[in-house]
C-alpha cells in the first residue's frame, strides 16, 4: 500500500512546483494544485475502501519510518502510519481541501496573488494530511507548526490592510505561546522514553512517574488550547476571519483548529492517566463552549458569528475528550468539519453577492439565491443539532458520553450551549434569508462555487446515519442515540430556535433587554474584554518592559563597559605619569601632569590599537604572576 | 588539506598586496577565486570525512621544540562543519562586497586574512597555534569595521577589539597556566591530563573561569554582549555576516573544544551558571531586540538570544544539548548571515535601516520580501528549517539534564516565543503595509543578490528537513563528550 503516501505528497508536490515560480507563471497554473488535491481525495477514498472494515485506533495497516538523525548514537526515527483513524481523517481533510480549492478557483480569480494563495493552501493541506498520518509526536509537531505558518500567511494574505496584518501576527503568536507546551511535553517525553514514537509512548505511559504524566498532559493540553482556540486563548480565531473566506473554511473551521483535538484524542490514554488531565479538559471545554456560544449570539458579522460558533463547537469536543470519549469526539470533529466548512463557503457566496459581512444588511436572500439558501440551511440546522442531520448525531453522542461519566452539571451546561447554538443559528438564518431584501443586485453563486458546497451539504445530510458505522470503523461499539436523550436535546434545540425566531421577529424586544442588562450587553459586545485584558496585562507591559531593558542595556551594562574602559585609560595615564615621576626623580608641576595625562588620554582615545595591545600585554604579565602565585599556593 | 584551506587565503593576501595600484579592481577577482577554491576544498573535506572516526586530516610536527609547541591541525565533526561554513560565508561575503570601491586592495586582503584566521581557529589543536589564530582574526575585522563601517565605526571597532582582546587575555592566562602545570600545549593530550578535582577556587575552576571569560565575550553571553550590537551594526554587510555567522561560533567552539573536555570536573560546577546565563541571554536578547529601531541592530541582538540556546545546550552536558549547540552554530550561521545580507541589500537601496522609515517592502520588492520572510522564519526556529534543530534539541537536552531545573528550561521555551514576537513584528512593520517614501522608488533585488542568499536558504532547508546531514558529523563528538562530562 505504498501508494498511500501519495495522498499527503500530491499537495506537497504542488507546493514545491509552484513556490519557486515567478508570480505571473504561478497565477496561470492554479489548476495544478487543484488537480493534485482532487487526485489526493480520490486516493483517500480508495484508501478508505481498502482499510474497511477498520479496526482499533493505532492498529497500523501501513507504516514507514526513516531516521532523522542519530543522537547519543541511537537513531531518532520519524514515522508515518495508516490506522483507521488516520484513514478517516485523510478522507475528511482531502474532501474538504478539494472542495475549498475548487471553490477558490472562482472566489479568488481576480486576485493578483491567487497563485500564491493556492501554493500556501497546498502546503497547508499537505501538512494536515501528514499530521493525521504522523506516528510520532515530533513529526506531528513539525506539521503542526507548518500549519501555523500557513495559517499566518493566509490570514495576512491581504497584507496591505491593517486588520489582516494584525490578525495574522496575533494568530501566530498566540498559537506559538501555546506551542511552548508542546515543546516542553516533547522534552519530557524524550527524557522519559528516548523516543517520540506514539506507540511506544502509549504503551509505556502507565509506568511513568506522576510528575512526567502531569507535565506531558498539561503541555499538550495547553498546546491544543491554542491551536483549537479554547478559552482563554481563543482570541485569535475571530480575528483570523480577516483572511480569504475559503481559507477560513479549510483552516479555521474544518482542519487546523481541529488538529488540537485530534492530537489530544491520539494522546488521550496518557492524559487519562494523569490526575487532572480529564477534569481540566472538561472544564476548559465547557467554558469555551459557553463563552463561544454566548459571544456568537452577539455577532452581527456573519463570519465572526461562524468563528465563535467554531470556538463553541471545539469546546464541546474538549468536553467529549474530558469524558474520555475519543470516538464520539472524533465523529463530531468530522461532521463539524463538513458542515462548518460548508457554512463558511456558503457565507463566502453570500458575502460576494451582497458585498457585506453584516447580517443586518442582508435579508430576503432566499428568493434570490435558492440553492445557497438550501445548502446553508442544511449546514445551519446541522450545527443547531436538528434531527436527522449529522450534527445532531455527533453532538448527542458526546452528551451521552458525558452522562455516562455521571457529570450532570456538565451535561446541563452542555444543554445551555446547545440552546445558545440553536438561538444564534435561527436568528441569523431568519435575518439573512427572510424579510425584506436590503441589498440590490443579489445573484446566485456560480456552479464552480455551488458544486463543492453541495457536496459538503450532501455529506452533512447523510453522515449522521453512519454514526454507528463510524464507531465500528474505529473499533468501537456503535449505537444509535437513545430516545430520552434525543428528545431532551431536540426540545432544547427547538426552544433555542424559537427564541431566536422571536428575537428576529421582534416578539422578544432585544433592544429593551439589552438596556436592562446593560453591563452584560456591553461585556459581550466587547468580546468579554479578553482582548482588552491581554492588551493591558501582557502586550502593553511587555512593550514597555522591552524598552526598559533596552535602556538598561545601553545605560547600565554598556555604561559599565564604557566606564571601566575610561577608568582604565585614566588609571594607566596616571600610573604612567607616576612611573615617570618616580623613576626620573623629577617632580613636575601639577600643570605638566595634567597636560601629560590629557595627552595620553587623547592618544589612547584616538584609536591606536597598538597602545591598547601594549597595555593588555602588561595586564597579562600581571595576571600571570597572580596565577603562578596561586599555583604555588 | 586543512593547511591548504588556511594558507590559500594567505597567498591571496599576498597576491592582492602585490597588485599595482592601477589594477586594484582585480583584487575582488582574486578574492573571489581564492575563496571559491577554498570553498571547493572545504566541500571535498566534508564529503571525504568519515563519520565518527575522530580527528581527521591531521598534520602534526614540532614548531618550537624548546617550548613543546607544535604545528598541530585536524578536524572532527565539531570543527569541520564550521570550517565549511566559514569558507562558504567568506565566498558569499566577497560576492556581497562586489561594489566596494574604497581601497579595494586593502579590503579584500583583510577579508582573506580573516578567512585564514577563522579557519585556523577551527583547525588548530595546539593552544599556541589556536591563540595566534584567535588574535589574528581580530586585526582584519578591526580594520574592516574601522575603515568601511558606518557612522560610529571608530567607537565600535575599538570597542570590539578591546572587549574581545580583554577576554582573550584571560584565555591566554588559562593556556599558560595549563602549560605550566602539564608542560604541553596539545589540546588533545590535555584532555587526558589529570588536573585535579573541579571544586570551587581549585586549579581547574580557575582555568575554567579564565576560559569562560575568553569564550563568553566572543559568544557573547550576557552581560558581556554589548560590543556585539555596536560592532554588528557599524560593520559593513560582509563583516556583519562573518562576525555573526562565524566569529561568534569561535566562542561556543572554544567551550566545546577546550573548556569541556579538558576541564570536565570544573564543568560540573560551571554547568548551572552557564545555563542560567544562557537562558538570560535568550530572554534578554529577545526582549532588547524587540525594542530596537534599527533593523540591523535588531538582528544583532537576536544573535545574543540565539547563541543563548547554544550555551544552554552546552551547559546541559547531554548529547542532545551538545548536538544542539553545534546545530545552533551552523543554523545561526546560515540564517543570520542571510538576514544580514538582506538588511544590507535594503540599506544599499534605501540608505536607511530605520524600521520607522521602511514599510511596504513586499509591494515594491516581492522577491526580497519572500526571501526575508523565509530567513525570518528560519531564524524563528520553525520546524523543517535549520533554526528549529538547535533550539529544539537545546530544550530537550537541557530538560533531560539532571542539573538544570525544569522551570529554567520552560523560560528558555518562552524565549522561542519572544523570538517569534520580535521577528514577526519586524516583518509586519517593514515588509507589509503601504510603501514608505524610502521604499517607494526602489527596485527589487537582482541576480547577484539572489546568488548570495540562495545557497544559505537551500542549506537551511536541507538541514531542517534532514537533520542527519549535520548531526552525522556532530553526534559522535557530542556523544563522546557527554560521556566524558557525565551528562
Amino acid at each position: 500500500m505504498n501508494w498511500i503516501i501519495a495522498i499527503p505528497l500530491l499537495p506537497a508536490i504542488a507546493f514545491l512546483l509552484t513556490v519557486c515560480l515567478p508570480r505571473s507563471v504561478r497565477n496561470k497554473i492554479v489548476m495544478l494544485p487543484v488537480v493534485m488535491m482532487i487526485a489526493s481525495a480520490v486516493l483517500a477514498l480508495v484508501g478508505l475502501i481498502k482499510v474497511f472494515p477498520g479496526g482499533e485506533i493505532g492498529h497500523s495497516i501501513w507504516s514507514t519510518s526513516w531516521t532523522l538523525a542519530t543522537i547519543a548514537a541511537s537513531p531518532l526515527k520519524l514515522s508515518l502510519s495508516l490506522d483507521p483513524l488516520a484513514t478517516v481523517m485523510l478522507v475528511m481533510v482531502s474532501i474538504v481541501g478539494s472542495c475549498v480549492q475548487v471553490f477558490s478557483l472562482f472566489y479568488m480569480k481576480d486576485d493578483d496573488r491567487k497563485g500564491w494563495y493556492f501554493t500556501v493552501l497546498s502546503l497547508f493541506t499537505s501538512a494536515m494530511l501528514f499530521l493525521v498520518m504522523g506516528a510520532d509526536l515530533l513529526f506531528i509537531f513539525a506539521m503542526w507548526e507548518i500549519m501555523g505558518l500557513c495559517s499566518y500567511l493566509l490570514i495576512g494574505f491581504w497584507y496591505k490592510d491593517e486588520a489582516p496584518r494584525k490578525a495574522s501576527q496575533k494568530a501566530f503568536l498566540v498559537t506559538r505561546a501555546a506551542d511552548i507546551g508542546f515543546i516542553v511535553a516533547l522534552a519530557a517525553i524524550y527524557t522519559q522514553c528516548g523516543t517520540f514514537d506514539l506507540a511506544t509512548i502509549l504503551s509505556s505511559a502507565a509506568s511513568w512517574a506522576p510528575s512526567v504524566l502531569l507535565v506531558v498532559s498539561l503541555g499538550l493540553i495547553w498546546a491544543a488550547m491554542g491551536k483549537s482556540a479554547q478559552w482563554p486563548l481563543m482570541v485569535w480565531l475571530p480575528d483570523a476571519m480577516a483572511g480569504p473566506t475559503p481559507s477560513s473554511a479549510l483552516i479555521h473551521a474544518a482542519t487546523m483548529v481541529a488538529a488540537g483535538v485530534f492530537v489530544l484524542a491520539r494522546m488521550l490514554p496518557v492524559i487519562a492517566l494523569s490526575h487532572i488531565g480529564l477534569t481540566l479538559l472538561t472544564t476548559i471545554g465547557i467554558i469555551t463552549a459557553l463563552v463561544g456560544g454566548f459571544l456568537a449570539c452577539f455577532q452581527t458579522d456573519i463570519k465572526k458569528m461562524l468563528a465563535y460558533s467554531t470556538i463553541s463547537q471545539l469546546g464541546l469536543m474538549f468536553v467529549g475528550l474530558g469524558a474520555n470519549a475519543a470516538v464520539p469526539t472524533l465523529f463530531h470533529l468530522t461532521t463539524h468539519a463538513f458542515f462548518k466548512s460548508m457554512l463558511f463557503l456558503a457565507a463566502g457566496i453570500i458575502i460576494h453577492a451582497t458585498h457585506t459581512q453584516d447580517m443586518r444588511k442582508m435579508g430576503g436572500l432566499a428568493r434570490k439565491m435558492p440553492i445557497t439558501t438550501v445548502v446553508f440551511s442544511i449546514g445551519a440546522f446541522s450545527l443547531a443539532g436538528l434531527v436527522p442531520l449529522s450534527g445532531f448525531f455527533s453532538k448527542d453522542e458526546i452528551f451521552a458520553s458525558v452522562l455516562k461519566t455521571g457529570n450532570t452539571t456538565i451535561f446541563a451546561l452542555g444543554l445551555v450551549m446547545a440552546l445558545t447554538t440553536a438561538l444564534y443559528v435561527s436568528k441569523a438564518w431568519f435575518t439573512v434569508f427572510f424579510g425584506k431584501p436590503r441589498t440590490k443586485g443579489v445573484h446566485e453563486g456560480t456552479a464552480l462555487e455551488l458544486v463543492p458546497v453541495s457536496i459538503l451539504a450532501a455529506l452533512t445530510l447523510v453522515l449522521g446515519f453512519f454514526s454507528p458505522a463510524f464507531a465500528r470503523f474505529l473499533g468501537h461499539e456503535g449505537a444509535w442515540p437513545e430516545m430520552g436523550l434525543a428528545t431532551i436535546s431536540s426540545v432544547v434545540t427547538l426552544a433555542g430556535a424559537l427564541i431566536g425566531f422571536f428575537m428576529y421577529a421582534g416578539i422578544i424586544d432585544t433592544e429593551k433587554l439589552s438596556h436592562r442588562f446593560n453591563i452584560l450587553t456591553r461585556a459581550f459586545n466587547e468580546k468579554l474584554y479578553f482582548d482588552y485584558a491581554y492588551d493591558l496585562i501582557i502586550i502593553q507591559p511587555y512593550m514597555k518592559f522591552c524598552d526598559l531593558c533596552w535602556k538598561f542595556d545601553a545605560k547600565v551594562i554598556d555604561g559599565i563597559v564604557n566606564g571601566v574602559s575610561k577608568a582604565y585609560v585614566g588609571l594607566s595615564a596616571l600610573s604612567w605619569s607616576f612611573d615617570g615621576s618616580v623613576i626620573d626623580g623629577a617632580v613636575n608641576g601639577c600643570a605638566t601632569l595634567a597636560k601629560k595625562t590629557g595627552n595620553t588620554f587623547k592618544k589612547l582615545q584616538s584609536g591606536r590599537v597598538l597602545n591598547y595591545q601594549r597595555l593588555m600585554v602588561g595586564a597579562v604579565v600581571i595576571l600571570l604572576f597572580v596565577v603562578v602565585i596561586l599555583k604555588g599556593a | 588539506m586543512l593547511t591548504l584551506i588556511m594558507l590559500l587565503p594567505l597567498v591571496g593576501v599576498l597576491l592582492v598586496a602585490l597588485l599595482p595600484k592601477s589594477r586594484e579592481g582585480a583584487a575582488k577577482w582574486i578574492a573571489l577565486g581564492i575563496t571559491g577554491v577554498d570553498l571547493v576544498i572545504a566541500a571535498i573535506a566534508l564529503l571525504q570525512f568519515k563519520f565518527g572516526a575522530g580527528m581527521q586530516y591531521v598534520v602534526k610536527f614540532d614548531w618550537i621544540q624548546q617550548l613543546n609547541i607544535q604545528y598541530y591541525v585536524g578536524a572532527d565533526g565539531l570543527s569541520l562543519p564550521l570550517i565549511a561554513l566559514s569558507a562558504l560565508l567568506c565566498f558569499l561575503a566577497v560576492i556581497a562586497s562586489w561594489k566596494i570601491d574604497v581601497k579595494p586592495k586593502f579590503y579584500f586582503a583583510m577579508l582573506l586574512l580573516l578567512e585564514t584566521g577563522m579557519n585556523g581557529v577551527f583547525s588548530a589543536l595546539d593552544f599556541v597555534l589556536f591563540y595566534v589564530f584567535w588574535e589574528i582574526v581580530l586585526v582584519p575585522m578591526y580594520f574592516i569595521i574601522s575603515q568601511w563601517g558606518g557612522k560610529r565605526r571608530q567607537y565600535a571597532s575599538i570597542k570590539f577589539f578591546l572587549y574581545t582582546f580583554f577576554g582573550s587575555v584571560f584565555m591566554l592566562v588559562g593556556i599558560i597556566a595549563l602549560y605550566l602545570k602539564t608542560g604541553t600545549f596539545d589540546m588533545i593530550a590535555l584532555q587526558a591530563a589529570d588536573l585535579g578535582a573541579g571544586n570551587i577556587f581549585g586549579f581547574q575552576w580557575w582555568i575554567f573561569a579564565a576560559f569562560f571569560l575568553g569564550f563568553a565575550v566572543k559568544v557573547p553571553i550576557w552581560p558581556l554582549h554589548t560590543w556585539l550590537p555596536d560592532a554588528h551594526t557599524e560593520a559593513p554587510t560582509a563583516a556583519s555576516v562573518l562576525l555573526a555567522g562565524v566569529m561568534l561560533k569561535m566562542g561556543t567552539y572554544g567551550f566545546i573544544r577546550c573548556a569541556l573536555p579538558i576541564l570536565p570536573e570544573a564543568f560540573g560546577w560551571w554547568q548551572l551558571p552557564l545555563a542560567v546565563l544562557g537562558v538570560i541571554s535568550i530572554v534578554y536578547g529577545g526582549i532588547v531586540a524587540f525594542a530596537q529601531k534599527d533593523v540591523k541592530r535588531l538582528v544583532a541582538y537576536s544573535s545574543v538570544a540565539h547563541m543563548g540556546f547554544a550555551m544552554l545546550g552546552i551547559a546541559s552536558g547531554t548529547a542532545a544539548g551538545l548536538n544542539a549547540a553545534m546545530a545552533v552554530n551552523i543554523a545561526h550561521g546560515l540564517n543570520t548571515a542571510m538576514l544580514f545580507f538582506l538588511v544590507g541589500m535594503v540599506y544599499d537601496r534605501t540608505h536607511t535601516r530605520q524600521i520607522s522609515e521602511l514599510s511596504g517592502i513586499a509591494t515594491k520588492m516581492p522577491l526580497f520580501a519572500g526571501i526575508f520572510c523565509f530567513a525570518s522564519f528560519a531564524s524563528m526556529g520553525l520546524p523543517l528549517l535549520s533554526g528549529f534543530v538547535g533550539e529544539f534539541l537545546s530544550v530537550v537536552g537541557s530538560w533531560s539534564s539532571s542539573v538544570i531545573p525544569h522551570w529554567l528550561v520552560v523560560v528558555a521555551g518562552i524565549g522561542i516565543l519572544i523570538g517569534a514576537a520580535y521577528m514577526l513584528w519586524l516583518i509586519q512593520r517593514i515588509i507589509f503595509g503601504d510603501p514608505s517614501p524610502a521604499v517607494e522608488k526602489t527596485a527589487d533585488i537582482g541576480v547577484r543578490d539572489v546568488i548570495t542568499v540562495a545557497p544559505l536558504a537551500l542549506l537551511s532547508v536541507s538541514i531542517g528537513v534532514a537533520w542527519f546531514l549535520l548531526l552525522n558529523y556532530t553526534d559522535p563528538v557530542a556523544n563522546a563528550l557527554s560521556k566524558v562530562i557525565g551528562g
